[in-house]
């Protein structure tokens, strides 16, 4: 049985260059400011527009799901298409965690306006990809940015197949 | 050594003994009454102990049942009375009918026995045990959708005068009786008087322990007087004692009363003295020969209830209740059965019925498999069956000391555990509740003044004056905080419950139709789902399920986003089983 996240691949929404191995923030907001920055060189969208989209969402409620894990989303008028941005932080930062505990492993997610179902299951994915702690160790273990990115799209390779 | 002396070394010997299996067990995680019942087995077997006295037992048994069914109550907040009196009340009633009924068919069916001897079976089988049910739902770190748990917690303290008034029935069924009006009668004396005086009864000893002037510890002495007596005159009249202490336990629980907390902790010393010692005695009690003579018609009795019976019997009471599926699912697998089938299996006996023994063995056998199955499977289920909700921090060390004046605040001296938020963040920065005052705090065997504290040590112990729900709140920030459990079941986002429901629905894409955009989503969830909110219960919206992820009494403050609530339970129970497999490895 196929699963449902066939359809968005991690491949899909993740470039290579869109993969930090040790950001450094020393702060929540300082974690957000830098990958709006480095989501606009990927996009080319405004860094501040991004941003301000991010900080509106955490606004509504933490998305620090706990475990160290966050995954900051929202939607952009003019993106393309839904896109990710993965950072491992050189030093936890307090997040605001649903469970208290300082966060390490970042995915950034943005979707277009009009992206409904396709935003909804690159949430999904990501959020039940990170759930999983002995990945999210490996993730935490890997040596360059290359492993990581080898981490993300293969477990979704492996999930699919 | 004289005889009685010789008994009191035994028994000492096997209190203590009870104690130290069980500190063993948790190691392995094997339900404590399971140790105990192991334990009463072997030593029957090695020590020859020839203990046969079902009279004894039965008195031994009666008052155990009694002083645990009070201690339940005790504990039972109103709260969680409230969430779950009416399906409780239409599972322990209808429920252990259908349950008694679907077991009985079985047992004819594949044992050939008679309708009213299947019945019989089926009766004594059918309770779940408060027990069991107490002790197993507050194993350290399991914390279950509190809907879930409360509804577990109140049938188990109210289905067992259903299962007496049905064994009583079949026996007078086995012995050739009729079925009429007397026995409908009957059956309203055990239900309307058990509650009756329950609750009056309660009323009347929560304001004698508060009118009376005693020493300290004679309070406690005197609640147990009280369960004792209420007990003893329900059951002369004919009416269900067990009932009336449960509910009598209940309103004591839920009033201001004097010395509340060395009544508490004396009652709950008392309920563990008497599991053990119910579940030792009755472990003395069954022969092993009857056991495995028995073994086999246990063992189809014991898998068409945990397999048939009960799953029937909860899906037909809950399914007009709102439980989803996985909820069902679980409080059907957690019919745990314990000390009270084993002593309705005494009834038989003491009434004569021929091959009594064996309905006790089988009852012995049911709860023994039971306990093994279901009792050692109850975190596993849960985590599989994703009701299991993000464990609060452990409390923290917590000394209440009682105020000799009458008012809602308590006193209490909690001691600041390491890891813990007030570990972490000092005095200065903790987000203390309004009605909390910090009185003192004790440094190393030093007084120290609090406003000169700016960080707090593990070790730490502070005096503070509150509301009981504020200083329950101080625990948690004192306690150990709980690191690395995912907030399984609460979904895969949360938002507060203030967030206007349109933009949460255009964040993430889903429809609501024929709902005001404006409205707040916590609102919006806590209206549609009225009585029946509490956390971790969900409702769908369009593509998405909104969860209830934290209340503020009946107010929904966070709600949680699961954004795949499609997938078909087979899907779940499969990743489950992978993730379990992958731990296991």
């Amino acid at each position: 049985m196929p699963s449902q996240f066939l359809l968005t691949p991690m491949v899909e929404l993740l470039r290579p260059d869109g993969i930090v191995a040790n950001l450094k923030a020393s702060s929540k907001k300082q974690v957000l400011q830098e990958m709006a920055k480095r989501a606009a060189d990927l996009t080319g969208q405004h860094e501040r527009a991004i941003f301000d989209v991010l900080l509106e969402r955490e606004r509504l409620g933490t998305t620090g799901v706990g475990r160290g894990i966050a995954i900051p989303h929202g939607k952009l008028p003019a993106l393309p298409k839904v896109c990710a941005l993965f950072a491992r932080l050189d030093r936890p930062v307090d997040f605001d965690s649903i469970d208290e505990q300082p966060v390490d492993l970042i995915c950034l997610l943005l979707a277009p306006e009009s992206a409904g179902a396709d935003h909804l299951k690159a949430l999904a994915l990501v959020s039940r990809m990170l759930r999983n702690p002995l990945f999210c160790e490996k993730l935490r273990g890997a040596d360059t940015a290359d492993a990581i990115y080898a981490l993300l799209t293969h477990t979704e390779a492996s999930n699919a197949a | 050594m004289h005889h009685v002396d010789t008994i009191i070394f035994a028994l000492g010997s096997l209190l203590m003994l009870a104690i130290l299996a069980g500190r063993a067990s948790s190691r392995v995680g094997a339900p404590l009454l399971l140790v105990f019942l192991a334990l009463g087995i072997a030593v029957d077997k090695l020590a020859n102990f020839q203990f046969n006295d079902y009279r004894l037992a039965s008195l031994v048994g009666s008052i155990a049942i009694a002083v645990i069914l009070f201690d339940g109550g005790l504990r039972t907040p109103r709260a969680v009375f409230k969430v779950a009196r009416w399906p409780a009340l239409v599972l322990s009633t209808i429920g252990v009918l259908i349950t008694a009924g679907v077991t009985c068919v079985v047992a004819r069916w594949l044992l050939g026995v008679g309708w009213a001897q299947g019945f019989l079976i089926g009766s004594i089988v059918a309770s779940t045990d408060a027990a069991a049910v107490f002790l197993l739902l507050h194993q350290r770190g399991l914390r279950l959708r509190p809907r879930v748990s409360a509804l577990l917690e109140v049938e188990s303290g109210l289905n067992d005068p259903m299962a007496v008034f049905l064994t009583l029935l079949s026996i007078h069924a086995v012995q050739g009786a009729g079925f009429g009006w007397a026995q409908l009668g009957q059956f309203a004396l055990e239900m309307g008087g058990g509650g009756i005086i329950g609750i009056a009864g309660g009323f009347a000893l929560s304001a004698l322990i508060n009118r009376l002037e005693l020493s300290a510890g004679l309070y406690p002495i005197l609640a147990l007087a009280g369960t004792l007596f209420i007990f003893g005159a329900t059951q002369t009249i004919g009416a269900s004692g067990f009932l009336a202490v449960y509910l009598a336990g209940f309103i004591i629980g839920n009033r201001r009363v004097k010395a509340r907390q060395i009544i508490e902790r004396f009652h709950d010393g008392l309920a563990w003295l008497s599991q053990i010692s119910l579940f030792l005695m009755l472990g003395v009690l069954v022969s092993p020969d009857t056991l495995v003579r028995v073994a086999l018609p246990a063992l189809v009795v014991a898998v068409a209830l945990i397999l048939v019976a009960r799953p029937l019997a909860v899906t037909l009471c809950l399914s007009f209740f709102g439980f989803a599926w996985n909820e069902r699912l679980f409080i059907s697998w957690v019919g745990l059965r314990g000390a009270v089938p084993i002593f309705l299996g005494l009834l038989p006996v003491l009434s004569g019925l021929p091959g009594a023994e064996t309905y006790f063995g089988i009852a012995f056998a049911v709860v023994l498999l039971s306990l093994l199955a279901q009792g050692w499977t109850i975190g596993p289920a849960a985590r599989l069956l994703d009701v299991e909700i993000p464990a609060d921090p452990e409390p923290a060390s917590r000394a209440d000391i009682d105020l000799p004046v009458d008012g809602p605040q308590q006193l209490a001296m909690l001691t600041v555990s390491p890891d813990s938020e007030a570990a972490v963040r000092g005095l200065g920065r903790l987000v203390v509740p309004e009605s909390v005052r910090v009185l003192a705090m004790i440094r190393e065997g030093h007084p120290v003044a609090p406003e000169e504290v700016r960080v707090l040590y593990p070790g730490d112990a502070v005096l503070v004056l509150g509301e009981p729900a504020a200083l329950t709140v101080m625990e948690r920030l004192f306690g150990r905080r709980d690191h690395g459990r995912r907030a399984a079941g609460l979904g895969d986002f949360q938002v507060k419950g203030d967030t206007p429901l349109a933009t949460v629905a255009g964040l993430y894409g889903f429809e609501a139709p024929g709902v005001d955009g404006d409205i707040a989503i916590g609102e919006h969830l806590g209206r549609r789902l009225g009585r029946r909110a509490s956390v971790g219960v969900r409702l769908k919206v369009g593509e998405v399920a909104l969860i209830v992820a934290a209340m503020d009494e009946a107010r929904v403050t966070e709600v949680g986003i699961d954004l795949t609530p499609n997938e078909r339970p087979w899907t779940r129970l499969r990743q489950g089983l992978k993730g379990l497999r992958k731990r296991t490895a």
